[in-house]
């Protein structure tokens, strides 16, 4: 688009002219990149070339206007288009608002389309360069700004400007054009605007103006635009052109319907659904990249909150411009000078305005005022210092034109940090974007992470370089084109403002024409405004394609972490009990005092004792009772050795946790040092001891209860189920395995067990005896394991469903739009 | 001269200093954040370096965002366009030299790794009147700022390195984040060694200006800085330069720039030393663990093997197996005439097993010495940071996975034998059949002193007359009476000496056995505990060198 638009062609003329133009062009070398050099220069005034002779010929509208006989004399046509480019560009970046209006208003009057030059877009385009062209042919020579004629005297710049430089000249000229008394800056850009609300000149407007939409237009702007307005070029006679436009105007604003009822409730409801979805996220852990995570879920609740839903509602509302920048950039001097009030206090303190500032006209101030965007913030009627930022303050004021309002923001990059957080939430809500950099500032790179923000959200976005010193504009600007040309960000809308003292937080007013003039084109022209709320909004919304799932993801390295972490504990505390059990069968558990209290009670004939005859007489039951200190003593030792084992398992099992933890990236870390996950828990010990000793007195139960004894032996002996439950626990340990060689390889405690018992009963008892230990240490663990499963849940606990419902959401809202 | 003496005074102090972060680079890996000890290192070598270099030079560097004028102040300041200003953001891709008082100065450039081609030196021929800046090297940065910085670290490496850093701000960017969040707070505490610059004050008004002073000196103090030393200037109309130039001139005249830098690193490291672990509250561990504590994890290694366990069967079972040996012959036979239930269970050979019992082995419990090891460092190291409770208890437990086995191995060799006979065992045993073998033959003197003497039985053989002999009978029957007693006299005996002697063995193999636990115990914990406990103290007295 951009190249065709800076080539110049005529429009009557379409591609023919545009063939012929290129070799007369000054350009005419590289005619094919005659989109970058325009980029690179900015003339922010769109000069009309006062291409006479083309003038006539063509819509010529702008050509007259400009007066271009100057201009013309070079170009004369077809030099026009050489330098067309540059003034595309300028006019891009000065005059977008001009050219907006007047393609609409060619649109309007529909007769563009009807050219062959429509059906491409780019012949559309040249089309539009054409109007351009002239002017910028002109602009060779004189820069053109049409309207103004006064603007020769610029002339001189724009010979400069024929070249590429000389089209930065050719902005320096703006300021020019603003001099002239005649129209404000309206420069040949201007023209555009001010033919729009003024004269019939307006067709011209357009005319330049298309060559700017071309050149400075979004691809996105539909195709059926761009060609409008080239038809609209084509179309340019100035008085048809106002004829037209007057014409056009119903049109457009029908064609600017509110979206259809149930697209627009699916829609409400697929954002509803959404926002719901997305309300419902815990990122608990903190894994790396979950701040990010909080932040972008946050904003994207702002946005739905403070922008998207109060825009899908009322797809008409003004237009939400918000003003971001650099501190000390200006952009409360900026919004100040344009609302032609101070309402937004300046100051020389950095960083200076810390509550936003919503500027508006009047009639808006009611759909500002309740709800809308941003609506959760609290409107307020002035700054007050010292309170928090979290307010807005709403003024309105007549000098600000009807369908778009101006907020002023915090700065995006001084050591306050709270104000960042607020700039890009207002960002967030805004329908068009104005950056403020300035001359000392246009390198930092906070300032390029915003615009690389800006592109990635799609949203429509104008530059305004502001405090440009007058002896080094030219080349600060054109430095600061190519960067941005580099960025991909060539075709922005572009502004420039000279340093000058501000009075009472004001610039002088004609430094700020040509965004005012851009300002008023999209408050009059209904369908380009409606275009740039689209864009952004589409743009938000396509950006949730990549932001939203960007949560889910998380989302789901979160739940799979947490499994992961609470798959650690439960590995560690399996292994513990593994080991456990390993402990009490291989006879490990058989050492030292429980061995030698065992020998103790065998040794001294105790063991023995505990069996007699059931024999009537005096020695029954005598014999017996004998020693049972030692009986308690071996009791006692297998409780103390069988907790040590537990315990020890323990701290094993939470150093593992521990150590597992910490080697998981992030989260597991800052979980992990929650205080006493390391060792086990303080009563432990105790817990355990009393385990264990239930689990001995429920032994002994057992025995008692189903150790029916062999019928054969039960006449002949009666034992003690005290000292056999002792017994059972020193077999089942794994006494006689090879590890303890007390007595040989006996068996003796099973063979004494197997004989007295039964093989059966013994069997029987035996495994109850064990399921019954590992039940009991089991719910032991389970307290332990509790903890771990507490620091977890401390962190949040994520819904496991919440991603499948953010991607459905996200379809959802898909098959909506 | 004075300042000559304080400098080397300075010196050697920050020497002291040094060799302390020397000294906890080595002790700390494992223990301390290892991105603390990694700056750590750098500033050693850092400054270790910057010692070496010319002492008589003042390394200034004028820092800053893009476009507040640090080249036109490096400019207006040397008095030479050396550094070319501009429009155009950014304007200074690298960093620029000018140095006054050329001779020692090439070392340091190149180690501050200025290209040659941006070497300019001021003769001072020239500077008349400016020997006060004889010995300055200024270096005009890269600004830090903008797009270009993102992939250009020259600025940053500078900004570490210089000995004084002279921010320069300008009335738009003075409070931007990139320079505060970054830089000043960052190094705050470096007061001495940082000048703040407004410059371009020639776009604002007095009292502008003044509100503006105003306000930046609040941020600065806001972050910390306590005496901001804040210099206005135009760097293009030639205001205030003159003041700059003095402040550097008095920073430059003392040469005390580089040491002062080096201790505000230094200052800077310990608080992020001391957040990683903080000194205070940190005990001051005896060198060597207490008494009490050895005697705690004696005893509870004891238990793990079960010494007095060992020493009571040992007692009980000798007491039990004596009675087979010492008793009394007749008390055996009895109790042999009861029925035993093993027979009635036929398992009659379970009985040799148990008399086979033969002791002799002791063996650790692993889990309790665990829990014993455990429990003297979570005494040792209450209150102690997290790091060090981990490394004392690693200590402790480096040999831990042996020790049950070695203390099993140390202790089986004195294990006593349950099945061991002493020698004045069978003396006994072989007395009390004499008595029996007696008493036998007692009795048949008795019955033959009856048969003949009393009944009259027959003739008494010629051989027995002697035996037959009525009137001996009382005597004899007195004689049968007097060996069972004394055989039940000796059992009694013997049995108490049994016990005694089996418990004056408990106590001597009790206290053997506690011996060689300890020795062990010794060897295998407490050793490497101290060890680590030493390193700690050596830390933490380091860590107070450092300090100051």
């Amino acid at each position: 688009m951009k190249s065709a638009a800076d080539r110049p062609v005529h429009p009557a003329e379409g591609g023919r002219r545009f063939d012929a133009v290129r070799p007369e062009g000054p350009e005419g070398a590289f005619p094919d990149h005659a989109e970058t050099l325009g980029e690179q220069t900015l003339t922010f005034q769109a000069i009309r070339a006062g291409e006479d002779g083309e003038d006539d010929a063509s819509p010529g509208a702008a050509a007259t206007e400009t007066a271009g006989a100057p201009s013309a004399d070079p170009a004369a046509g077809d030099g026009e288009a050489a330098e067309a480019a540059p003034a595309g560009e300028r006019s891009a970046a000065t005059a977008p608002a001009d050219g907006h209006s007047g393609g609409e208003r060619s649109d309007g009057a529909g007769v563009p389309n009807g050219r062959p030059e429509d059906e491409d877009p780019g012949e559309a385009a040249s089309g539009h360069a054409d109007g351009s062209a002239d002017a910028n042919g002109p602009d060779i020579s004189n820069d053109s700004k049409g309207p103004d004629g006064p603007d020769f005297p610029d002339d001189p710049d724009d010979a400069d400007g024929s070249d590429v430089p000389g089209d930065a000249d050719g902005a320096d000229d703006d300021p020019d054009g603003g001099d002239d008394p005649d129209v404000p800056d309206g420069s040949a850009d201007t023209d555009g605007d001010p033919d729009g609300g003024d004269d019939p000149d307006v067709p011209d407007g357009s005319a330049d103006t298309d060559g700017d939409p071309d050149g400075g237009d979004d691809p996105d702007v539909p195709d059926g635009s761009a060609d409008t307005d080239g038809d609209a070029v084509v179309v340019v006679a100035d008085e048809d052109g106002s004829e037209e436009e007057s014409g056009a105007a119903p049109e457009k604003r029908v064609q600017e319907k509110p979206l259809p009822d149930e697209v627009s409730e699916a829609l409400t409801e697929a954002l509803a659904a959404l926002r719901g979805s997305v309300t419902d996220l815990v990122f608990g852990l903190d894994l790396p990249g979950v701040e990010e995570a909080r932040k972008a879920r946050a904003e994207i609740l702002a946005q739905l909150d403070d922008y998207v839903i109060p825009r899908i509602h009322m797809s008409t509302a003004p237009a939400l411009i918000v003003v971001a920048g650099s501190t000390g950039a200006g952009k409360s001097t900026l919004l100040n000078t344009l609302a032609n009030a101070n309402v937004s206090p300046t100051g020389v303190r950095r960083p200076t305005t810390g509550t936003p500032v919503l500027a508006c006209h009047p009639d808006d101030r009611e759909w500002f005022a309740e709800g809308g965007p941003l609506g959760s913030l609290e409107r307020r009627e002035a700054a007050e210092p010292g309170t928090a930022p979290d307010g807005l303050v709403l003024v309105s004021t007549e000098r600000l034109p009807p369908g778009v309002a101006l907020l002023d923001t915090p700065d995006i990059d001084s050591v306050v940090e709270a104000h960042h957080e607020i700039a890009h939430r207002m960002l967030d809500a805004a329908d068009l974007w104005i950056f403020v950099t300035t001359a000392a500032r246009y390198a930092d790179a906070p300032a390029w992470r915003l615009l690389r923000l800006a592109k990635e959200r799609g949203a429509r976005l104008a530059i305004v370089l502001s405090r440009v010193p007058a002896r080094s504009r030219e080349v600060v600007t054109k430095h600061f084109v190519r960067m941005l040309t580099e960025y991909g960000l060539g075709q922005v809308d572009r502004f420039v403002i000279n340093e000058s003292t501000a009075a009472d937080g004001m610039l002088p007013d004609h430094e700020v024409t040509e965004l005012r003039l851009w300002l008023t084109e999209l408050s009059v022209d209904d369908r380009r405004r409606a275009q740039a709320v689209q864009a952004t909004l589409a743009g938000v919304l396509d950006s949730f394609r990549a932001r939203v799932p960007a949560l889910a993801r998380q989302l789901e390295v979160q739940l799979a972490l947490r499994a992961d972490l609470r798959g650690d504990v439960d590995a560690a505390y399996g292994g513990a009990m593994a080991e456990i059990d390993e402990a009490t069968r291989n006879g490990s558990l058989l050492r030292g005092e429980v061995l030698a209290r065992w020998q103790d009670f065998i040794g001294s004939g105790d063991l023995m004792r505990t069996l007699h005859l059931r024999k009537p007489g005096r020695f029954a039951g005598k014999a017996s009772r004998q020693g049972p200190e030692r009986l308690s003593a071996l009791k006692t030792a297998l409780r103390a050795g069988l907790e040590a084992v537990v315990v020890s398992a323990a701290q094993r099992a939470a150093e593992e946790t521990v150590s597992r933890w910490l080697n998981r990236p992030g989260a597991g870390e800052a979980l992990a040092v929650a205080p006493g996950l390391g060792e086990p828990s303080d009563d432990l010990p105790r817990r355990a001891g009393r385990a264990v000793a239930a689990w001995q007195d429920h032994l002994v139960g057992l025995i008692r209860t189903e150790g029916v004894t062999k019928r054969s032996v039960a006449r002949v002996v009666s034992f003690d189920a005290e000292s056999l439950a002792l017994i059972l626990t020193i077999g089942m340990f794994g006494y006689g395995t090879a590890e303890i060689e007390v007595a040989g390889k006996s068996a003796l405690p099973q063979r004494l067990l197997h004989a007295l018992l039964g093989a059966e009963s013994l069997r029987s008892i035996s495994a109850k005896a064990r399921s019954d230990l590992r039940t009991r240490i089991g719910t032991l663990f389970d307290d332990e394991v509790w903890r771990y499963v507490q620091v977890l849940d401390g962190a949040g606990i994520p819904d496991e469903a919440a991603a499948t419902r953010l991607y459905q959401a996200m379809y959802n809202l898909e098959v909506a739009r | 001269m004075t300042s000559t003496i304080g400098t080397a005074q300075t010196r050697q102090g920050l020497g002291g200093r040094l060799a302390a972060v020397a000294r906890i680079v080595e002790l700390g890996p494992g223990r301390v954040d290892s991105k603390v000890l990694t700056e750590a290192g750098q500033l050693l070598l850092r400054a270790g370096d910057r010692l070496k270099l010319s002492p008589d030079h003042t390394v200034v560097a004028l820092a800053g965002g893009t476009g507040s004028g640090k080249s036109s102040l490096f400019n207006a300041v040397s008095g030479l366009e050396l550094s070319p200003t501009g429009v155009r953001r950014p304007t200074t891709a690298r960093t620029h030299a000018c140095v006054w008082g050329l001779e020692g100065a090439g070392p340091l450039l190149d180690w501050l790794q200025i290209q040659w081609r941006h070497r300019f030196a001021r003769a001072s021929a020239l500077d008349k009147g400016e020997s006060g800046l004889h010995g300055l090297v200024l270096l005009d940065l890269p600004d830090h700022d903008s797009i270009r910085a993102l992939t250009d670290t020259e600025a940053d490496r500078l900004i570490q390195v210089a000995d004084l850093v002279v921010w320069v701000l300008d009335p738009q960017k003075y409070a931007d984040a990139s320079t505060h969040r970054r830089y000043v707070t960052e190094l705050a505490g470096h007061d001495a060694v940082t000048v703040f610059v407004l410059n371009q004050v020639d776009r604002l008004s007095p009292e502008d200006l003044a509100e503006c002073v105003a306000d930046l000196e609040g941020l600065l103090r806001r972050e910390g800085i306590e005496h901001p030393v804040i210099v206005t200037t135009s760097a293009t109309m030639g205001r205030g330069v003159g003041n700059l130039k003095a402040v550097l001139s008095d920073a430059v005249v003392r040469r005390r720039a580089a040491i002062q830098r080096l201790e505000a690193d230094l200052d800077r490291l310990v608080r992020r030393l001391s957040e990683a672990m903080p000194a205070e509250g940190a005990p001051s561990s005896p060198a060597a663990v207490d008494d009490a504590r050895r005697i705690g994890l004696t005893d509870a290694l004891c238990d793990a093997v079960g010494v007095p366990a060992v020493g009571e069967a040992m007692e009980n079972v000798y007491g039990v197996r004596s009675i087979e040996w010492v008793g009394w012959p007749y008390a055996r036979w009895i109790a042999k005439l009861r029925p035993d239930p093993l027979d009635s269970l036929r398992l009659g050979d379970l009985r040799d097993e148990i008399r086979g019992l033969s002791g002799g082995a002791v063996s650790a419990q692993p889990a309790e010495v665990d829990n014993a090891v455990q429990a003297l460092s979570d005494g040792l190291t209450t209150g102690m940071h997290e790091a060090w409770r981990n490394a004392v208890r690693d200590a402790a437990r480096s040999r831990s996975a042996q020790l049950p086995k070695v203390l099993s191995e140390e202790l089986t060799e004195i294990a006593p034998r349950l099945d061991r006979v002493p020698a004045w065992w069978r003396v006994l045993l072989a007395w009390q059949y004499t008595l029996v073998l007696l008493f036998v033959a007692g009795l048949a003197w008795a019955g033959t002193a009856l048969a003949y003497g009393v009944f009259e039985a027959g003739e008494i053989p010629e051989g027995l007359a002697f035996f037959g002999d009525a009137a001996a009978l009382p005597w004899v029957v007195l004689m049968l009476l007097s060996v069972l007693g004394l055989g039940l006299l000796t059992a009694v005996a013997s049995r108490n000496l049994v016990v005694l002697g089996a418990a004056g063995e408990r106590e001597r193999l009790e206290r053997e056995m506690r011996r060689r636990v300890a020795a062990l115990a010794e060897s295998m914990v407490i050793e490497p505990v101290e060890r680590e406990l030493a390193r700690y103290n050596e830390f933490y007295a380091a860590l107070r060198t450092v300090r100051g």
